[in-house]
């Protein structure tokens, strides 16, 4: 069942033609009764034996014979020229076996417009030399032995002042990334003309840090022209084809493997210098090379949650309707333009919310900082800290429910596309699941006691995470009955290989002990797109589920042979084939047929189809906090969330909960404790660290609970099942904010909402704080 | 972190002796638990040529003490051993507590008493190793005028560093002294007198000798009717150094205190004694009336920094809450 | 300039081991590089984090702040040493029954923090499991199902105890 074949489109005006799938032999939809035995049922991880005991093998864990261990020498001033570099010393050193720096690296392009080794250094922490030697310690010592001379320049750290036209500049044409990106529909300006009530503010958000725990980094080895690398990452393929092209190697002389990944969170989606460097630093030494970043390069220099600066004008009409949305958005790059996701600050403003109205303007601007690449959820995370706390303050001037406020302004189509939704329903479910569940409506706040003030806080959120075309699997039947099922995508954390396993599980009608679901490999399995966007189970699962299909239909094909009967009257389940209308007891374990016909083996194969046409699909979700505020002491207490989501067919309870969960955590720290400090004098970061990188612990985390959803969406892809691994994360952050402000009647403007902060908004008062408004 | 040489005595005066010996561009360090001690080797903060391990030296203990003279901690305690002693946490609350809320169980397994008395600060510019700053020998503290929401309110030193210890405020506000060793012999010296912000000619929190160990830590048992507690504030709820944090002794005799200690950390480059305070409170009746103005005289003196001005409504409230929960009302 | 090495014996999970050591290699490297027993994880390396947690003596320690040379003599247990036959140790089982991970880099280090916690206290309440693993960082938040597991490890080990 090979259902797909390519159609190039050709669209008008000149656009690039554009190749897309078309579906030949649909496999018929999971739709809300299918009758599912594994699917949609909890099942603990298949890889939790290996977690548990220490076994999975990660990229930092990879031990080759002779392998050497890699450092790199990064630049300690924010913006400077390598004036002149001697690595004999470092050379000389036993126990070193290569070294290398901008002298002598080949000149690969990096970036937009820099090298992997480039004279000119744009931020503190950029790379400038690395040495590969038999341990860390010697690689170490051989990196203190490197002598370099800088040539200081002006730098820039703060992305309002790099937009500033006296600012110093990290590039000839200036500090702006491209030009500002517009969105107009509709009219702004007679939307805010129509309204009753404008809200105008200034939010900013702060640059936020991955800290995966794992860090980012590989292992290289060479066999003669072929390289392997066992590599940190959220995309095997991305990474293989981005190393070939800048080593001039074909695709197929790359192997990419990543079976265990210590956490992404986006900032693993694109090949960055180590990958390059590693693979230079193996073929000089002739040995495998492992380099993995330390904490503070961690913090540095490969990806950071970009800062934002949003000037929010919001109109609406006296019962609520919106008018007008209107933002101008700034948000700081940092030195480079890394790749990958961007950081769509504005898209949630064109369509979370019905409004005639609307015009997003975004820029951005480069920085003498780390680079910024894609933090979950991208954009709306920021984004969603100024509009919901904007809709929040419009619905306590118009005195009217936040819920009952985001009602009055639902819409069910995509206003971008003008297209209706797969679950035109979803949002307001998820609204009425997260306000039951919380108590939202009769909510009664306790009496304040002595310093404590409690409030309640809500927000919502829409996001993409419908998956797309390609994505490819392979099935393969085993001679007593199991299956092997093979795909090039990944498990970033997030029970992908589980997930996949119940799918194809399910319409093999096998145990989930029968299949084991291989992954994480170029050179053993179909291309599979980057584990990003909260795509990977609604594009890899219906692949996973056609190449089922495929095998389960020439398995039942050679099963009416061995049988007896038609295939059409034939079902597999539980692992045995049963003939329709006849006795149980003529039922056949799915082993004897494979046996009978081996050594001749069934392989399925199976792509991603494309998606609906005419329709959107999106998901949705809205939360509710409960917060405590001790107005002496600027503490903040979460009390308890209940987070209620949209991802169309839950799959597997227990990993979508633990996305849920895992995402509030996030979004927790984010809205209270996390934020990259950064001494502007010197353009050094502070907290590069675990230590003053306040990430959350046990103590940090409320009660958590997930208001399921789980409305299939069938018309989505055939199982019906949508992303869930970001948005989660989108709506805490305002939720905190907002409960804040019911706490202690002040608002926060700014991120993150530290004790610092708190005391400032205490002193300033419920007057005082409220933040001048720009107009109105 | 750099190569080092490793010696292992097995007899005190054996320690002392090499770490006397001038050896390179500085001298021999004590390694005890090493949590505070690697972190800055790691750092390259300070580069010993040789670490002498002082915890098989049969003069320095791990051994917790009472009796009706008081307390004696061998400096090689770990904060485990004190979190978890019944006896401290009834008779010695705020070290007790102190201990508790420091760090991580992991740390407080492997950190010894000693070592967290004898830690550097946290602060931000002096563990950055591309950052130059006075505490490391530098000419200026670059914090004064920088990121300094996490220093220093209190006590002029060249440095704005806070002293990062809780057990060190709890000590402090239980009288706690010192038995140290060194080439010439045992000294006794108070924590008051211990502790020392750093001076141009001497950039350390204290005034221990190079060539010198602390050999234990004594406390002497508290008059009946005294409560201690130790209160922290922190940028997390758990596993982070104090903004601030409260440490207050108090003996009320029916509804009087007659004695009283009140000590603070994360505001000061050493822990901070609010004698000015504490005097207040002796002979005064408890109350919450008091309990503010004390809040009030203690910081009094407080000069906040471009960004920390917030720890001092903070510090006030610890203070009232610390004092509120140890007197006894009759 | 690296230092000439000398040698450290010390049991690990029970076997002898002997490992040429410069001065300066931290518990952690040794587990590492020099034993290859890389399930103890390495991610701060400044005690900031809690994922290369062992026990040294029965006692949960960071090996990132532990000289190799301060080991001699004594018994390390690392995430390789729990599981006997093939059997799981009740802390490893109730984490894949808790959900206790995602990406599970951090694992090792959590189940060593409690399995430290239940060897001295075989029966903690709730606060004591959690203030176990205050010192172990879990970026994917899955904290909540941490605790849920040391709630159940204390339940599969009582059951293997009185089985």
């Amino acid at each position: 069942m090979t259902m797909l074949h390519i159609d190039k489109l050709r669209r008008g005006h000149g656009t690039e033609d554009e190749y897309k799938v078309v579906e030949l032999d649909p496999l018929p939809r999971w739709g809300a009764d299918a009758a599912l035995a594994i699917v949609g049922r909890p099942h603990v991880r298949v890889e939790g034996t290996e977690k548990v005991t220490g076994r999975a093998r990660y990229a930092y864990d990879m031990r080759l014979p002779g392998q050497l261990f890699a450092r790199v020498l990064r630049s300690p001033l924010p913006h400077a020229r390598i004036k002149r570099i001697d690595i004999s010393k470092a050379e000389a050193l036993p126990g070193v076996h290569a070294v290398l720096c901008v002298e002598n690296a080949p000149e690969i392009g990096w970036y937009r417009d820099s090298f992997v080794f480039d004279r000119t250094l744009r931020f503190a922490g950029e790379e400038v030399a690395a040495v590969a030697a038999e341990s860390e310690r010697i690689a170490d010592d051989a990196i203190r032995l490197i002598e370099v001379e800088y040539e200081s320049l002006p730098f820039v750290i703060d992305f309002q002042e790099a937009l500033k036209p006296d600012a110093p500049k990290l590039r000839e044409a200036g500090n702006l990334v491209d030009e500002p990106k517009v969105y107009e529909r509709g009219h702004v300006a007679a939307g805010l003309r129509e309204a009753d009530v404008v809200v105008d503010r200034v939010y900013t958000t702060q640059v936020a840090h991955h800290n995966c725990l794992e860090p980012h980094g590989c292992t290289a080895d060479w066999e003669g022209d072929r390289l392997t690398l066992w590599d940190s990452t959220q995309s095997v393929f991305d990474v293989r084809q981005q190393v070939a092209e800048k080593l001039g190697l074909p695709e197929h002389h790359v192997r990419v493997v990543k079976q265990f990944m210590g956490g992404g969170f986006g900032s693993k989606q694109i090949a960055w210098k180590h990958d390059v460097i590693a693979a230079l630093l193996s073929q000089r030494s002739g040995r495998p090379v492992q380099l993995m970043l330390d904490r503070e390069a961690e913090n540095l220099a490969v990806g950071n949650r970009n800062p934002t600066r949003q000037h929010l004008r919001l109109g609406a009409k006296r019962d609520g309707t919106l008018t007008a949305i209107a933002v101008e958005i700034e948000q700081g790059a940092g030195a480079h333009m890394a790749g990958g996701e961007g950081s769509e600050t504005a898209g949630m403003y064109q369509t979370l919310y019905r409004c005639p109205n609307v015009r997003t303007e975004q820029c951005v601007v480069y920085t003498n900082t780390g680079p910024a690449v894609a933090f979950r959820a991208p954009g709306h995370v920021e984004a969603a800290f100024a509009l919901e706390q904007a809709m929040d303050e419009l619905a306590r001037r118009l005195e009217i429910d936040p819920i009952e406020l985001r009602l009055r302004n639902y819409t069910e189509r995509n206003q971008l596309e003008e297209e209706p939704y797969t679950s035109p329903d979803s949002l307001r479910l998820c609204y009425q699941r997260a306000a039951e569940a919380f108590g939202w409506r009769g909510y009664q706040r306790p009496p304040a006691t002595g310093s404590k003030r409690r409030g309640i806080g809500f927000a919502a959120h829409d996001w993409g995470g419908s998956g797309y075309p390609p994505g490819y699997a392979w099935v393969k039947l085993n001679s007593d009955g199991t299956a092997d099922v093979v795909t090039g995508t990944q498990d970033i954390g997030t029970g992908t290989r589980t997930a996949l396993t119940q799918v194809a599980a399910e319409e093999l009608g096998l145990s989930m002990d029968s299949v084991d679901l291989h992954l994480g490999d170029t050179a053993n399995g179909p291309y599979a797109p980057v584990s990003s966007g909260s795509a990977t189970q609604a594009t890899i699962g219906p692949a996973v589920r056609a190449a089922a299909a495929d095998a389960k239909k020439q398995l039942l094909e050679a099963a009416s042979k061995y049988l007896e009967a038609p295939p059409e009257r034939l079902r597999v389940r539980d692992g045995k084939i049963f003939v329709e209308g006849e006795p149980e007891d003529r039922a056949v374990p799915v082993g004897d047929v494979t046996a009978a016909i081996a050594p001749h083996m069934i392989q399925g194969r199976g792509a991603r189809g494309p998606n609906p046409e005419g329709k959107s699909v999106r998901t949705f979700g809205a939360q509710c906090v409960e917060v405590e505020v001790d107005v002496e002491t600027g503490d903040v207490t979460v009390l308890r969330v209940v987070a209620s989501h949209d991802c169309g067919r839950i799959i597997n309870p227990t990993m979508v909960e633990a996305q849920v969960i895992g995402a509030v955590t996030q979004g927790i720290g984010y809205a209270l404790t996390e934020g990259r400090v950064v001494d502007e004098r010197f353009g050094v970061v502070l907290n590069a660290n675990l230590e003053e990188y306040k990430v959350p612990t046990v103590a940090d985390v409320p009660p958590i609970e997930h208001a399921e959803v789980n409305v299939p969406d069938p018309e989505a892809n055939p199982t019906g099942a949508k992303g869930i691994g970001e948005p989660p994360l989108v709506p805490t952050a305002p939720a905190i904010a907002n409960a804040i402000f019911d706490a202690i009647g002040v608002r926060a403007y700014d991120l993150p909402l530290s004790r610092h902060r708190i005391f400032e908004l205490l002193a300033a008062g419920p007057a005082g704080g409220e933040r001048a408004e720009v107009s109105a | 972190m750099r190569a080092f040489d490793y010696s292992r005595p097995t007899a005190l005066d054996e320690a002392i002796a090499l770490m006397g010996q001038p050896n390179g561009d500085a001298g021999a360090r004590p390694l005890a638990g090493g949590t505070d001690l690697l972190t800055l080797m790691k750092a390259e903060i300070v580069n010993p040529p040789q670490l002498v391990d002082i915890k098989r030296l049969p003069e320095i203990t791990r051994a917790i003490e009472t009796n009706t003279d008081g307390l004696t901690l061998g400096a090689l305690t770990t904060l485990s051993q004190i979190e978890t002693d019944v006896t401290i946490r009834r008779s010695y609350s705020a070290l007790a507590e102190a201990a508790e809320l420091a760090a991580t169980p992991q740390l407080r397994n492997m950190a010894t008493i000693g070592g967290n008395l004898l830690q550097r600060p946290r602060c931000w510019y002096f563990r950055n190793p591309h950052l130059d700053c006075w505490l490391k020998g530098g000419a200026d503290c670059p914090a004064r005028e920088g990121e300094n929401q996490l220093h220093a309110v209190l006590g002029a030193s060249p440095c704005v560093a806070v002293h990062p210890s809780d057990p060190a405020a709890a000590l402090l506000a239980l009288d706690g002294t010192l038995q140290i060793r060194g080439p010439g012999g045992e000294r006794t010296l108070p924590l008051t007198e211990f502790f020392a912000p750093p001076t141009s000619d001497r950039r350390t929190e204290n005034l221990l000798g190079e060539d010198e160990l602390i050999i234990s830590v004594r406390v002497p048992a508290p008059a009946a009717g005294t409560r201690s507690t130790y209160l922290k504030a922190m940028d997390r709820k758990v596993w982070a150094f104090a903004v601030v944090g409260v440490a207050a002794a108090l003996r009320t005799v029916g509804g009087k205190i007659e004695h009283a200690r009140l000590t603070l950390s994360g505001v000061a480059p050493i822990p901070w004694r609010a004698v000015a305070a504490e005097r207040e409170l002796v002979g005064q009746a408890s109350g919450n009336d008091l309990f503010a103005r004390v809040a009030e005289i203690a910081m009094a003196e407080a000069m906040p920094l471009s960004q920390n001005a917030y720890k001092v409504p903070l510090a006030k409230a610890l203070i009232r809450r610390a004092l509120a929960s140890t007197a006894l009302t009759p | 300039m690296p230092k000439k090495p000398e040698v450290v014996t010390l049991s690990v999970n029970g076997v002898p081991e002997s490992v040429a050591a410069e001065p300066r290699l931290t518990l952690l490297d040794a587990l590492r590089d020099e034993l290859r027993l890389t399930g103890t994880k390495k991610v701060c390396d400044m005690g900031d984090c809690g994922s290369c947690t062992v026990l040294v003596d029965g006692r949960a320690v960071y090996s990132c702040l532990t000289l190799v040379m301060d080991c001699e003599g004594q018994e390390i247990t690392t995430i390789e040493g729990l599981s006997r036959d093939g059997e799981l140790d009740p802390v490893q089982r109730a984490f894949i029954e808790a959900d206790a991970f995602q990406c599970g880099f951090c694992t090792p280090g959590q189940i060593m923090s409690l399995r430290g916690l239940l060897n001295a206290t075989p029966t903690p309440s709730d606060a004591e499991i959690k203030r176990a693993v205050t010192g172990n960082l879990c970026r994917c938040g899955a904290y909540l199902n941490i605790v849920k597991a040391g709630h159940l490890a204390v339940e599969l080990q009582w059951k293997v105890a009185t089985q």
